[in-house]
C-alpha cells in the first residue's frame, strides 16, 4: 500500500517508538501514584516527554507543557480558558473544526480573517484589520490541514504582542515540520498532536502553555489530595486522571526521530515531494491542483468528472490511501471555495518515499483522463 | 546519615528541581511527601545529603526556584521543619 494521509495520522513510525510502547506496557505504572519503582519510571518517562518537548517547542519549561489525547484536546483547553459567551474571536478563513466548535459550543462571536488561499500578505493585512477593531482572542493554524498553507504565525504573534491578545496556535499540521517558537511568539497556547508529525501513537497529544489554564476535566493529579479544587500549577491544574503513559513512551521516541533528523530536514524532505506530487498532476488537463507558496507536504486536488469521495475509494481500491471530502475543515474549503466539492488530499511524511508519490500520481492521472 | 527533603508543590515540579540540581552537580532523589509533613494530602519532594543542602538551596534560589519548605530528616527516621 502506499500510504499518502499523513496528515491525519503518520502510519510508518520510526521502529523505536512501537517498540517503546511495548516496553512500557509491560514495565511502567502510572505516574504521580505510588512511589514505587514502576510508578516512578512511569514518572521520569513523563518528564522526560515533556522536557524535551519543551526543549523543541521553547514552552517556558517542562510544567508548562500539558499531555493531551490529540490536538483537539488541547484546542478545547486553550479556548475553554480564554473565551467565554460572547467573546469576540478573531480566527483564520482555514481553521479545523477543532477550533470552529468549540467556538460555537461557547457561543463566541467568531470573526474570520479572510484572506484567499496561499497570499499570506492579505492574510496578515486582514489579521491586522481586526486586531486593531478589537478582539479578545485569536487563534490560528500554523499550516492548513486542508492545503498546506503555512500560515505567517511568526508576524501574527507579533501583531499580538502588539495589541496585547491572548494567541491561540494549532500546530496540528507543523509540529515536527517547522519551528515551533512558544516563548518567541508569546503565544497564550500552542496545541498540537502526538500522532502527526510527531510520530507518536494515536491518542497523545501536547499543550504548550504560555499561561495558567482552566480544567476541563476534574480528578485526581497525585497532588494537593485533601482539596477538592483541582491543583492552581500546571501540569496538574489541566491533567485530571491517569495519563496515556505508554503512548506518551512512544511520543518521545518520536520527538527523539524528529529532534534527531531535524525539523528543517523533514520540511525540505516533505515538500519536495508535495511539489512533485504537484507538477505529475498538473500534467493532466482534468485536474487541479491548490498550491502556491509557502506550501508543506500537503496537496489538494479534484479531478473533472470525479466525485472526490469516489476517486479517494477508487484509489484506496488500487493501494493508494488518500484523504478526500472536506477534512473537518467547511471553512478552509468554504474560503477556498471547494466547499461545495471537496477535494482529495495528499498528504506525507519523512517515510514517503519519492517512487510512492510518482505511482500515486501515475494511478491518479490515469483515473482522470 | 541525616537528609534534607525539600518539598515540592508536584511530581514535575520536583523532577524539575531534581534536574536543575543534577545539572549543577547536586544529586538529588524525587520521593513521596511522608504523610506527616504533608499538608496538602499527596506530595513529592526532593532528597539531598545533608552537606549539599546549602548548595542545593542557592542553585535553586538562582534558578528562581527557591523551596517554600524543607525538612530535615533526623537519624530517628523523624522530620523537623527548617527554614531554608
Amino acid at each position: 500500500m502506499i500510504y499518502l494521509d499523513s496528515a491525519a495520522t503518520t502510519l510508518e513510525k520510526p521502529p523505536s517508538v512501537a517498540r517503546a510502547v511495548a516496553r512500557a506496557i509491560g514495565t511502567i505504572a502510572s505516574p504521580g501514584r505510588g512511589g514505587h519503582q514502576p510508578g516512578m519510571a512511569a514518572a521520569e518517562l513523563i518528564y522526560r516527554c515533556r522536557e524535551l518537548a519543551a526543549d523543541l517547542f521553547q514552552a517556558p519549561d517542562p510544567d508548562h507543557v500539558v499531555l493531551t489525547n490529540n490536538a483537539t484536546h488541547g484546542l478545547n483547553l486553550a479556548i475553554h480558558a480564554l473565551v467565554r459567551r460572547g467573546s469576540r474571536v478573531l480566527i483564520s478563513g482555514y481553521e479545523h473544526n477543532a477550533v470552529t466548535r468549540p467556538l460555537a459550543a461557547r457561543q463566541a462571536e467568531v470573526v474570520v480573517a479572510a484572506a484567499p488561499l496561499f497570499q499570506s500578505a492579505q492574510s496578515y493585512q486582514a489579521f491586522a484589520h481586526h486586531l486593531e477593531q478589537g478582539v479578545d482572542v485569536v487563534v490560528c493554524n500554523h499550516v492548513s490541514n486542508v492545503f498546506g498553507w503555512r500560515q505567517p504565525v511568526e508576524e501574527i504573534a507579533q501583531l499580538c504582542r502588539r495589541y496585547g491578545v491572548p494567541l491561540i496556535v494549532d500546530a496540528s499540521q507543523s509540529a515536527g515540520i517547522l519551528p515551533i517558537r512558544c516563548a518567541a511568539w508569546g503565544a497564550a497556547f500552542v496545541a498540537m498532536p502526538g500522532h502527526k508529525g510527531l510520530y507518536g501513537p494515536q491518542g497523545t497529544g501536547l499543550l504548550l502553555c504560555g499561561r495558567e489554564g482552566r480544567p476541563l476535566l476534574f480528578g485526581g493529579t497525585g497532588s494537593n489530595s485533601l482539596s477538592q479544587e483541582m491543583p492552581d500549577f500546571l501540569p496538574d491544574r489541566l491533567e485530571a486522571g491517569t495519563p496515556n503513559v505508554c503512548g506518551a513512551a512512544g511520543l518521545l521516541e518520536g520527538m527523539r526521530f524528529v529532534k534527531e533528523r531535524g525539523e528543517a530536514e523533514i520540511f525540505r524532505h516533505e515538500r519536495r515531494l508535495c511539489q512533485r506530487m504537484a507538477q505529475g498532476l498538473e500534467g493532466c488537463k482534468a485536474i487541479r491542483t491548490y498550491t502556491g507558496p509557502d506550501q508543506c507536504g500537503v496537496l489538494s486536488f479534484t479531478a473533472e468528472g470525479w466525485d472526490c469521495e469516489e476517486l479517494a475509494e477508487q484509489l484506496g481500491r488500487q493501494g493508494i490511501a488518500v484523504r478526500a471530502g472536506l477534512h473537518c475543515a467547511p471553512l478552509a474549503h468554504r474560503s477556498a471555495g471547494t466547499l461545495e466539492r471537496g477535494t482529495v488530499r495528499l498528504s506525507v511524511s519523512a517515510f514517503t518515499r519519492a517512487w510512492q508519490v510518482d505511482q500515486a500520481v501515475e494511478r491518479i492521472v490515469a483515473l482522470s483522463r | 546519615m541525616l537528609y534534607y527533603l525539600i518539598l515540592c508543590r508536584s511530581l514535575t515540579y520536583a523532577q524539575r528541581t531534581a534536574r536543575v540540581l543534577e545539572r549543577a552537580g547536586v544529586s538529588g532523589y524525587v520521593q513521596k511527601t511522608p504523610k506527616a509533613i504533608s499538608k496538602g494530602g499527596c506530595g513529592y519532594g526532593v532528597k539531598v545529603s545533608e552537606r549539599r543542602l546549602a548548595e542545593a538551596l542557592q542553585v535553586l534560589r538562582r534558578e528562581g526556584m527557591a523551596p517554600k519548605q524543607v525538612f530535615l530528616q533526623e537519624a530517628t527516621g523523624a522530620y523537623r521543619e527548617v527554614q531554608p
